[in-house]
């Protein structure tokens, strides 16, 4: 999805892991998911670069579809589908 | 889907590499590995109950001198202690934390509860190699 989808978009679930260095947002989004049905939504607030890199990869192996993601000023928001 | 599986030897007892295992830990329970932990030698002293994350009796491996400023950088940046992200993994994931029979008896520890309550069980060395030889990754630190 474009970024301009994704600003419409309603998640199920948002996980804030603002100000968390590497691997906090990860962990965050690994705990959060098992409270959110398959087909649900979750978007991760992070304001670590690597998690824009760690994110897309853990949904990868995960099977979660990775939907992308929209840059804030001093955050990334990324949006994922739960397996 | 079959469950991965991690091995990690854990011999350190300093507070940098401690520190760099939880986040390594972290990482395979994100990705739902089952991770087996053998504590060595040095390790078991900081499972003891009386040391855990008391910083002040945990050395660091590397730039001893820069301790303060590494642990004030955690700090600022949040991140968890060694202790807390190997008891976050055991939450999120299955994490089995066995200490070597030797090295507890070394630093005085020979029964399970002279260690924290993350500690599992206490083995012999034949389960180290065994479990590593099973683990789809091994480690040691």
């Amino acid at each position: 999805m474009t970024s301009e989808e994704l600003k419409s978009v309603t998640a199920n679930q948002i996980v804030d892991a603002r100000g968390t260095a590497c691997p906090g947002p990860l962990l965050a989004a690994k705990k959060a998911i098992g409270d959110i049905e398959s087909g649900d939504i979750m978007e991760v607030l992070s304001s670590d670069e690597g998690t824009k890199h760690d994110i897309p990869k853990w949904c990868e192996k995960m099977e979660h579809e990775f939907l992308g993601i929209v840059e804030e000023d001093s955050y990334s928001r990324l949006f994922l589908k739960k397996a | 889907m079959e469950r991965k599986k991690m091995t990690l030897g854990l011999f350190t007892g300093s507070i940098d590499k401690l520190t760099a295992a939880g986040v390594i830990i972290s990482g395979a329970v994100a990705d739902d590995y089952q991770v087996d932990v053998y504590v060595l030698l040095q390790g078991a002293r900081v499972f003891k109950k009386e040391v855990g994350d008391d910083a002040t009796q945990l050395p660091m491996a590397e730039n001893p001198q820069l301790k303060e400023e590494f642990e004030a950088s955690l700090k600022e940046l949040k991140v968890k202690t060694w202790l807390e992200f190997f008891r976050t993994a055991k939450e999120l994931s299955e994490v089995k934390i066995h200490v070597c029979g030797l090295a507890g008896k070394i630093w005085g520890a020979d029964k399970l509860s002279d260690f924290v309550d993350i500690v599992d069980d206490i083995v012999g060395i034949n389960s180290y190699i065994t479990s590593a030889q099973e683990a789809d990754i091994h480690l040691f630190i």
